[in-house]
């Protein structure tokens, strides 16, 4: 393929991607799925009821491999069996997905409060007519992202694998990631905002999750508002450079030229991972050197 | 489960030995008559393969439900993934080897497998789990089932040829394995929770088997378009009815269920 053709393809993967962690992020800071979810969970235990979404289907690898997988499927019937064009069966394929977990959701969103009626946790009515709208749409666009990335790695770039496999792996990629970059942003910051930066979440804090908002009583819409600022783009940035960057180093040094390059390529990759390492701990070591409160601490300890 | 404080042993109201036999016997019904059926009148009738899966998925909710009654709280998800992966390689090698006998030959290498993993987690791992080894024979032999069910009700035959025509080459055995584990750690791992109860958490079962009978159902679209309809429409039904039967229990089970309302007082608390 021409370098150049190839380098725009590669970009409009990235480009996909790049929406794709931003929604999915947003999708599970809504419902309180994966990591900020067992603080959810423990809060009314704790004796702080909340009205919050508790979004307990399964981590988030799981449950986004299996609405891209749904997506995927539906859209693979829909392009061979009907002879639909691509777009429209992936749309398709996108909203199955969408309704489907939109029940999954519904179903933890009534289970896990009631489950819990001992601590005398309500069931919000409300929370769910308001939240499982968003919930589907970011669940919507995810999937649909997912299943373009997948399309076109297959009809572009020749993968051999189906569609529904290949959208199966990416979801799983970006639930994935998301859980690892985005929740920190929902878990450790919005979750305890009453706590000082850095401080971590003090087993003394569990369930002890801040449950007023900005206006009112806080819920998952909250969450996302102030997650979408940071958290969802970070994941976003992060599921992106994932696909473009894995994608640019055999689109550059092209294995089938000949081995020489192959290794060149993995070369490659190992210094892009050198370099976000190094990057990576710089941020981390100044960002603790201006707000992290371990300073005092180890004032205290030499006192 | 862990803040909870809640006995050990969970309340089943419908004992297990009625769920084995509702999973096994049910699933392999289930099974066959999609397999025979299909061949008979074509694969319009191949759900019942779907139908004999949702037996299975709701046996294996059941048993992750006792299993991880034990403190195993983040596990659950594990578990259902274990299920499910036991279960598709029992399911490829007996529809491999066993012609007609296929479904019973990969029940019983599930079962066997399941019986290993349980004793190496609880032996060489030391879970001390007393249940785990009945558990995850049981587990095994249920996401084997539903594998099964779903492939056939995909394929309209559980012959390995067709099977791997019309799920594995083109890639829906991924759907397959991912609904299949969702809907068997899912039921639980949405009601978890001190105040569990045995029929709202099958009521969920029914409800993620329903979903994975309409997936079935667009799948075997590609097989023949009009197979796809009693599959899809049967797999709706169910979930209209598993729902609104969720519904009544979860409005007898909850604290209450309000339209909206504030956080309950201190008093209400105290």
């Amino acid at each position: 393929m021409d370098p150049l053709i190839g380098m725009g393809v590669l970009a409009l993967m990235g480009a996909a991607a790049v929406i794709a962690g931003i929604s999915e992020d947003s999708e599970s800071n809504v419902g309180s799925q994966s990591n900020p979810n067992s603080q959810v969970q423990l809060a009314p235990q704790m004796m702080y009821p909340h009205r919050i979404f508790n979004k307990a289907i399964s981590g988030e690898p799981p449950s986004n491999a299996l609405m891209c997988a749904i997506g995927g499927t539906t859209a693979a019937i829909l392009m061979d069996a009907l002879g639909m064009s691509a777009l429209f069966s992936i749309t398709i394929g996108a909203f199955v997905a969408a309704l489907a977990h939109g029940s999954y959701s519904t179903m933890s969103f009534f289970g896990r409060p009631t489950s819990q009626s001992r601590f005398k946790q309500p069931v919000y009515m409300d929370i769910l007519r308001g939240h499982i709208s968003p919930i589907m749409a970011y669940a919507f666009v995810t999937t649909f992202s997912i299943v373009i990335i997948s399309y076109i790695m297959i009809s572009v770039l020749n993968h051999p694998f189906p569609l529904a496999l290949l959208a199966f792996i990416w979801g799983t990629a970006v639930g994935a990631i998301g859980s690892s970059t985005g929740d920190v942003h929902y878990g450790a910051e919005r979750q305890y905002q009453n706590t000082e930066y850095g401080s971590g979440v003090n087993a003394a804090q569990s369930g002890n999750i801040v449950r007023n908002g900005e206006a009112g009583l806080r819920n998952g819409i909250d969450n996302s508002w102030f997650c979408i600022k940071f958290g969802g783009p970070a994941t976003g940035l992060a599921f992106g450079m994932t696909v473009f960057l894995s994608g640019w180093i055999t689109m550059v040094f092209d294995p089938s030229i000949s081995q020489m390059i192959a290794w060149a390529s993995v070369i490659a990759g190992l210094l892009i991972v050198l370099v976000l390492i190094i990057f990576n701990r710089m941020i981390e070591v100044s960002s603790r050197k201006s707000y992290g409160p371990y300073k005092a601490d180890n004032d205290e300890v030499t006192a | 489960m862990a803040a909870g404080g809640e006995p050990k042993k969970v309340k089943s109201a419908i004992p297990p030995k009625t769920m084995i036999a509702f999973g096994l016997i049910g699933g392999l019904i289930g099974v066959y008559a999609g397999h025979f059926l299909s061949d008979m009148f074509g694969p319009v009738l191949s759900f019942f393969g779907a139908l004999g899966a949702i037996c299975a998925i709701v046996w294996g909710a059941d048993t992750v439900r006792r299993v991880c009654s034990y403190g195993i709280g983040t596990g659950v998800p594990s578990i259902g993934m274990l299920a499910i992966g036991i279960g598709i390689v029992a399911a490829l090698f007996g529809l491999a080897v066993g012609g007609i006998a296929g479904p019973i030959i990969a029940v019983i290498v599930a079962t066997i497998l399941g019986l290993i993993i349980g004793l190496l987690g609880n032996r060489l791992m030391k879970m001390g789990v007393p249940i785990m080894e009945t558990a995850t024979a049981e587990i095994a032999a249920a996401g084997t089932i539903t594998i099964i069910g779903i492939s056939t009700a995909m394929a309209g035959t559980f012959e390995i040829t067709g099977i791997i025509d019309n799920v594995i080459a083109n890639g829906f055995i991924a759907v397959v394995f991912i609904v299949g584990a969702i809907a068997i750690l899912h039921p639980f791992n949405a009601n978890l929770g001190p105040d569990e109860k045995q029929d709202r958490t099958l009521s969920v079962a029914f409800i993620d088997g329903s979903i994975a009978m309409i997936l079935a159902g667009i799948v075997v679209a590609g097989v023949s378009l009009a197979s796809a309809v009693p599959a899809i429409l049967i797999g709706l039904a169910i979930w209209l009815f598993a729902f609104a039967k969720y519904l009544g229990y979860v409005k007898r089970d909850a604290y209450k269920v309000v339209g909206t309302g504030l956080l309950p007082t201190e008093e209400e608390l105290s």
